[in-house]
């Protein structure tokens, strides 16, 4: 046990000691964690609009007036059609609209106007959006009498705020990078220097070495993750907590240990930090992408969501969300618990067996 | 310049990379990330899971659902199930709306009284609940159109989507896609190949030998440019036969912009590597010099035109969102040289790149700090 200790209180102090890698640790817990919340933004915000007017005016002017931020910018003129169009081409604006010479006179005739709109749609989801915008807008205009009215609710996140979900799902994805590389560098760098042979060939028992040195990089994440929490997404984001804070952080807690056995495995295979550099990007990237902070697993190509269900972080992913947004009862959280808990046990032991190897 | 020199440096810097197994960089991580998030990212939603609660079970509450059930966008069950319970499966995340049809739905609204219909979404993937609102408005108005007998006086709205008509996923992201991987892979390899010297103090036979820094930037750079000159090819291939893109541009302007946009990025790398002293800082700096700008500021999720203030500024420094102007022309809107905005974009890239690239030259130092 005091051997334990002391090696966990060498390595939180060789950590401490490299100026770099605290700098790097602290960067990726904070800014990189606000820079996501608040740069981020997909939905459609700030529209450039571009009009062609050849009706009288008047009606046309009522309908422009209501496309205002911070949904649209203020609708750009053009005088043809053909400008319009190369204004689209160009990418200068994103919809356009066209309102021709019978439209007003149709409108008060009570004769079915028609808006010709023309969108850019390479940026797909955006142009979907702006549509949908337009025709809200354009209901108020119909007065229908419509014997129905929805009453929409959007639980968990009321504004549908995307910066809440993107500054979680960022540090999520901080947490599985950290771990690895943090994990992988703490051995490597012993076998660059060499020493890592003669740790494994002191009196020592090996496996506890092994222990103490990933503990101490865990215990540096959840240091890591406790400001981060404390301080960016509580702080300076205003995520909400609807479930148990503590079970985040059990939850973490499991999480981080699953991934050390990434890192473990990754160091026991790299000679160099330059090679760990190199297999975390490529092990990395796919358990990321594939978890479901960018897209739901379940909107995957089938082939994907069976890839995705033996990554960790897709586990974890859901059941972070669901304690941040949905405030789901600890009874519901336990598949996650298991699915982290499993591939855990799995990826860490691999990793355990493969670096206590001596040469 | 002796060319001499430079075509031994070159052998060199081939055979380093063949031995250092680099060479598979700027072909395995580019196709990973192509291949990876043009399947993954899926900014369109459909299938969404709906729970219809049906506490009315009359005709009009069923056209209703019918109505659901028959769109791309629902996945629908209807079930009887207290709304708490309701609740809790989409706490657990198996459900992602909830639409709540009352029980005097039909009574109502035959009558022409106002009924309330309550849908519940699940925000915590904002974007996505924002969209499917909508689709749910849409079924509802579209219910709702076809009890309404009086058309007169609505305008109609003429919708073409230009570039992308079916408004598929892939044809948005790919070209964006490879404006990312073609900035990343060359930035990292350069940066590293240059570090690495630094790191193992292989350097010091550049400094010491009369290989001049031209020379030596020229044969470092051309080894990493032919490499990916290929992954171009390699990765249109993929975009245009694996993603179905079509390819509306001239092909010409494609690989001319393609290599302008390489040079920049060989000098984004050369740059990062002359402050950097290790191989690990290397990578991490260009990363995030990269990573984000490819992401945010090159109009591939974001439009350019819809930016304000700081972010259309910041967008306008990285070259990112020229190329990827002209990657998306040449894939989808296909102006070629005929639009002054490409052919401005162009040598915005080329000047940009020749401008790092003298900065790396003259910051390269041929001596000891």
């Amino acid at each position: 046990m005091k051997i334990f200790l002391t090696i966990l209180l060498k390595e939180l102090v060789s950590f401490f000691r490299s100026f770099g890698l605290v700098i790097l640790v602290i960067y990726f817990f904070t800014a990189e964690v606000y820079v996501a919340a608040n740069g981020m933004e997909i939905e459609a915000k700030n529209v450039a609009v571009g009009v062609v007017d050849k009706s009288a005016g008047g009606m046309s002017k009522k309908i422009l007036s209501n496309l205002h931020s911070p949904e649209f910018q203020t609708p750009k003129f053009y005088k043809s059609q053909k400008e319009l169009s190369d204004a689209i081409y160009n990418k200068d604006i994103m919809v356009g609209m066209i309102f021709d010479e019978q439209f007003e006179k149709n409108y008060y005739k009570n004769l079915n106007p028609t808006i010709n709109i023309l969108i850019d749609s390479t940026t797909a989801s955006q142009s979907l959006m702006a549509i949908g915008y337009i025709q809200n807008i354009l209901m108020k205009f119909n007065n229908l009498k419509l014997p129905v009215a929805l009453k929409m609710h959007k639980l968990f996140n009321q504004n549908a705020d995307t910066g809440l979900f993107m500054g979680v799902s960022e540090l999520l994805s901080v947490i599985t990078l950290l771990t690895t590389i943090l994990t992988a560098i703490a051995f490597v760098k012993e076998k660059e220097s060499g020493t890592w042979d003669i740790m494994l060939l002191m009196p020592v028992n090996p496996k506890i070495i092994i222990l103490a040195k990933s503990l101490s990089q865990i215990i540096i994440i959840m240091l890591g993750v406790t400001i981060s929490v404390g301080l960016i997404l509580f702080q300076s984001l205003d995520v909400p907590i609807n479930g148990n804070l503590l079970n985040f952080f059990i939850l973490t807690f499991f999480y981080v240990a699953t991934t050390a056995g990434i890192g473990l495995f990754i160091a026991a295979v790299s000679k160099n930090i330059m090679q760990i550099s190199q297999l975390s990007i490529v092990i990395m990237m796919p358990i990321i992408f594939l978890s479901g902070a960018w897209t739901p697993i379940y909107a995957m190509h089938p082939l994907l969501q069976y890839i995705s269900a033996i990554t960790p972080l897709s586990y974890y992913i859901e059941g972070c969300e669901s304690i941040f947004f949905r405030g789901t009862e600890f009874i519901d959280l336990l598949p996650y618990f298991g699915g982290v808990l499993i591939l855990g046990v799995i990826l860490y032991w691999y990793g355990f067996r493969k670096i206590g190897k001596l040469f | 310049m002796r060319l001499r020199i430079v075509k031994a440096y070159f052998i060199k810097e081939m055979i380093e990379l063949i031995r250092t197994k680099m060479i598979m960089m700027p072909y395995l991580m580019p196709l990973l990330i192509v291949i990876l998030f043009g399947y993954g990212i899926k900014m369109q939603v459909t299938g969404v899971r709906t729970l219809i609660l049906d506490n009315d079970n009359s005709q009009i509450s069923r056209k209703l659902i019918l109505k659901f059930e028959h769109s791309k966008y629902f996945t629908t069950t209807v079930k009887n199930m207290s709304e708490k319970d309701a609740l809790r499966e989409m706490k657990k995340a198996n459900i992602d709306a909830i639409i709540i049809i009352p029980s005097s739905f039909e009574k109502n609204s035959l009558k022409g009284v106002k009924t309330e219909i309550g849908v519940f979404i699940d925000a915590s993937f904002p974007s996505r609940a924002t969209t499917m609102s909508n689709y749910i408005q849409g079924v509802v108005m579209d219910l709702a159109s076809d009890f309404h007998i009086d058309s007169s006086g609505v305008i109609n709205i003429n919708t073409r989507n230009l570039f992308n008509q079916a408004l598929r996923d892939e044809e948005m992201i790919v070209p964006g896609l490879i404006g990312m991987v073609l900035l990343i892979s060359p930035a990292i390899l350069t940066a590293l190949i240059i570090a690495r010297e630094k790191e193992e103090g292989t350097i010091f036979n550049f400094y010491s030998s009369s290989v001049s820094k031209l020379e030596f930037l020229v044969a470092k750079l051309s080894a990493i440019f032919f490499l990916v000159s290929i992954a171009i090819f390699v990765i249109f291939l993929v975009a245009s036969y694996l993603f179905n893109l079509p390819f509306r541009g001239s092909f010409f302007l494609f690989w001319l912009a393609s290599e302008l946009y390489v040079f920049t990025a060989l000098g984004f790398g050369l740059l990062v590597s002359i402050l950097a002293s290790s191989q690990i800082i290397a990578m991490i700096v260009t990363l995030m010099l990269t990573i984000i700008p490819a992401f945010m500021y090159s109009g591939m999720i974001m439009p350019i035109s819809s930016m304000s203030g700081d972010a259309f500024i910041t967008a306008h420094i990285y070259p990112v969102m020229y190329y990827n102007h002209i990657i998306y022309d040449t894939f989808l809107i296909g102006q070629g040289f005929k639009s002054a905005t490409n052919i401005s974009y162009l040598l915005i890239l080329f000047t940009y790149g020749v401008v790092l690239f003298m900065l790396g030259l003259l910051f390269l130092k041929k001596e000891i700090k």
